[in-house]
Parts: C-alpha cells; structure tokens; sequence
C-alpha cells in the first residue's frame, strides 16, 4: 500500500475588498512550480487530514475538486470551505478527512479563496495520496 | 527464529529460494554470513536523474528534467537507469562504477538482496533483467508491459535479489503534474551464499515442507544474457536452469530428487 502524506502552502496578498481567485501551490517535494492543483493518479485517493489558515478577517478557503483537469480544467465541485472571521490564525485536523478518489487518473484538487477582505492570507493544507482500499 | 530479520532480509543459516517464472526452476541458497550485519540501510540520495537525460511524457513528447534527482511531472525515463556508485565515497572502488550493486561472474558465492524503497512512493517503479528486456506480461507473454502504461510496475518500492553476471535496469514514471524531488533508500544484505548439496532438502523447500524466503523473481522471459549467466556462474544450461517445481502426490518426490541429483552435478561450487 502506498501513502505519501504531504504539505502544500498557499498565500496571497488580496488589494481588493471581496475578491476571489485560486492560490497557487507550492509544495517541498516538489521542484519548481507553483502549482494551480494536485492531479491525483488513477485508483488513488487524496484525503486532505489537516488545513491552517492565516491572515486578514473574512477569508474563505475553498477546497475545489476538479473532475477533468485534463479536458474540463475550469468545471469544478466545491467540496469543503473554511472561514477565518476575524485577523488571526485557525487550525483544522480532521479525524475523517476530506476524501477525493481518481477514478480516470484525470481528477485533481485546487484550493482557492472567496470573498476575502484585503490582506495577506495563507494557508497550508496536509494531504495525503494513497492507494489503499478502504 | 525468524527466516527474516525486521527488514525482512534473510537470517543466517536459513534458505532463500529464488523462484524464475519463465522457467518454472529454482535457485535454491543457504545463508552462510552476512556481510553487512547491523548496516542493512542505506540512504542513496535521489534517483540518477540527470539534467541531460530526455524522459518520455505520458501525454506525449519528451522533456529534460529541470534538476539533478527530479522526475518531472506526467514523465518517465524512457532508457534503464542504474545506480552508479556516489563519487567520492569508498563507493567508487566497486567492481563497476556507474552499476553499484553489480556482481562479477566470479561473485558466485554473493547474492544482494534489496529492497528499494523510492519517496515519494507514488512513483512507478520497474525493475529489467537483464536491462532493456521488460519483464512485465500479461496473457501468455502476448502483451508487454510496464511503467510506461497502464500496468506492469510497482509504487514506491522494489525488491529484488542482484544475480552476478546479469545486469539489471530499472525505470521510473511520475503520473502526477508535480515534479518531484526524489530519494531512494535501499535497504540491502550481501548474503555469502551456498547451494544446498542434499536433494531431498531442495525438494521439501521447493514442495514448501522445509522453511524459506521465497522470492519469485521478476523473470517471465528467460533472456539469453540470462541464460549466459546462468552457465557461466552456475553451470547451468538447457534443459536445467535451476530447480524444477514438482507437486507432491505420488511419484512426485522421486522424480524430482532424480532430477535435482542431475542439476546438482551440473552446478559449479
């Protein structure tokens, strides 16, 4: 069974009242990027076991899941949101996690932001890609 | 006592039966000693991957990877890679400088037993043997397969036992759209190795009477450079290139210890 558990950061600086757009990713095992999403290969399953958010108050982390990023890459389902209502940090650990499974090997996560007051938001997330059956 | 130790590698004194699907035989060995006892790992460093390499692309086309150690994103080396020794280390006064782990004819008494372990472990791995020669088939050898499609390779680790003489080549692939920093650990024994004299114990190890470490190799296609290697090292040849499997119903045992008394006079000690 393979499980490679992983962090990916993203940060903005947002000038405009209620603005909304993706972060781009940048993750320590990974050379280069930044990266607009995490394509998950085919039979694998990303489950993503913690989120910390940072920054300015009314800032929105959105986990999207991306069923085609291959030939669909703007169609996407909102999966899970998070809200930091006042300036400050929050820290999320999920004892189930938020799971997404590959079934063509063309799905990916992205993580964006939503209707977020000026600032510098960021946020890390923990994901992990495994194959294991359950 | 265990066979194995908590790496899962072979404890002295015990056998370690090396099973080739291609010719339904067995190498059977006894651990005399192992060389390597309480520094079984080995912490290589990234994949030899190098800048003027050119990785094939699953969605087409090639690219060269950005960095040393990197395997790009949707990429996989299109040619074997082995892993040279690291220059500046004792490493570089191995018998071969750009294979570490190959063993000379003349290592017939030494087996490597390894157990690669690839991070991120979701990289496609494939082990050749010899290299260039995929092992990896499916239905009566009419397909060939491998990490270069859509099956016929492991994730993140690779075991396997290094036979002198052969050259083995591996390949990895990076499904994901990340380009990823790499790292292999090897966690490994130098067995000093004999073949077991007495036919009715190859029998009972190979009819699973008799405790072992079965390792079926990754050999679905007996290659002549295998073939020539199994000569040259062992004395084997045509139509015994090891230690045939025989069932145990009747009859069975005997026709098999007749037969292995046969491979026994033929194996070079």
């Amino acid at each position: 069974m393979v499980r490679w558990l992983f962090t990916v950061y993203g940060s903005a600086t947002i000038s405009t009242a209620n603005s909304s757009g993706d972060f781009t990713l940048t993750i320590p095992d990974a050379y280069g990027g930044p990266y607009n999403y995490i394509r998950i290969p085919k039979g694998f399953k990303a489950k993503i076991w913690a989120k910390r958010l940072s920054g300015t108050a009314n800032f929105r982390l959105i986990v999207r899941f991306i069923p085609d990023v291959v030939n669909a890459p703007s169609t996407t389902v909102d999966v899970d949101s998070e809200y930091l209502a006042s300036p400050g940090t929050l820290e999320l650990e999920k004892r189930r996690p938020i799971v997404i499974v590959a079934k063509t090997g063309n799905e990916a996560i992205k993580f964006s932001y939503d209707n977020t007051g000026t600032g510098t938001i960021a946020f890390a997330a923990d994901i992990e890609l495994t194959d294991e059956e359950e | 006592m265990s066979i194995v130790d908590k790496f899962g590698l072979v404890n002295e004194n015990n056998y370690i039966v090396l099973f080739f699907p291609a010719t339904r035989s067995a190498l059977v060995f006894r651990v005399v000693s192992r060389v390597n006892k309480g520094f079984e790992v080995f912490d290589y460093g990234p994949l030899p991957i190098t800048t003027n390499m050119t990785l094939s692309l699953y969605d087409g086309g090639t690219v060269a990877p950005p960095a040393n150690g990197v395997l790009p994103a949707r990429s996989y080396t299109t040619s074997d890679i082995t892993f040279p020794a690291i220059s500046g280390t004792p490493l570089s006064n191995v018998r071969d400088t750009t294979d570490m782990w190959y063993l000379a004819e003349e290592d017939s008494d030494r087996l490597f037993h390894v157990k690669m372990y690839i991070y991120p472990p979701v990289i496609r791995a494939e082990v050749r043997i010899p290299t260039g020669v995929s092992q990896a088939k499916f239905q009566k050898e009419r397909v060939t397969l491998g990490i270069d499609t859509v099956m016929g390779f492991s994730r993140g680790m690779l075991e396997f036992v290094r036979l002198p003489g052969i050259r083995y080549g591996f390949r990895f692939g990076n499904d994901t759209n990340l380009n990823l920093y790499t790292f292999v650990r090897f966690v490994f024994s130098e067995y000093i190795v004999e073949v077991p004299k007495e036919p009715t114990l190859i029998y009972d190890l190979l009819a699973k009477r008799a405790p072992s470490y079965w390792l079926t190799m990754p050999v679905t296609y007996l290659d002549p450079a295998i073939q020539d290697a199994f000569r040259r090292v062992y004395g084997l040849s045509e139509p015994y290139w090891g230690f045939r499997l025989y069932g145990t119903a009747a009859g069975d045992k005997d026709k098999a210890i007749k037969e292995y008394q046969e491979v026994l006079k033929m194996l070079r000690s």
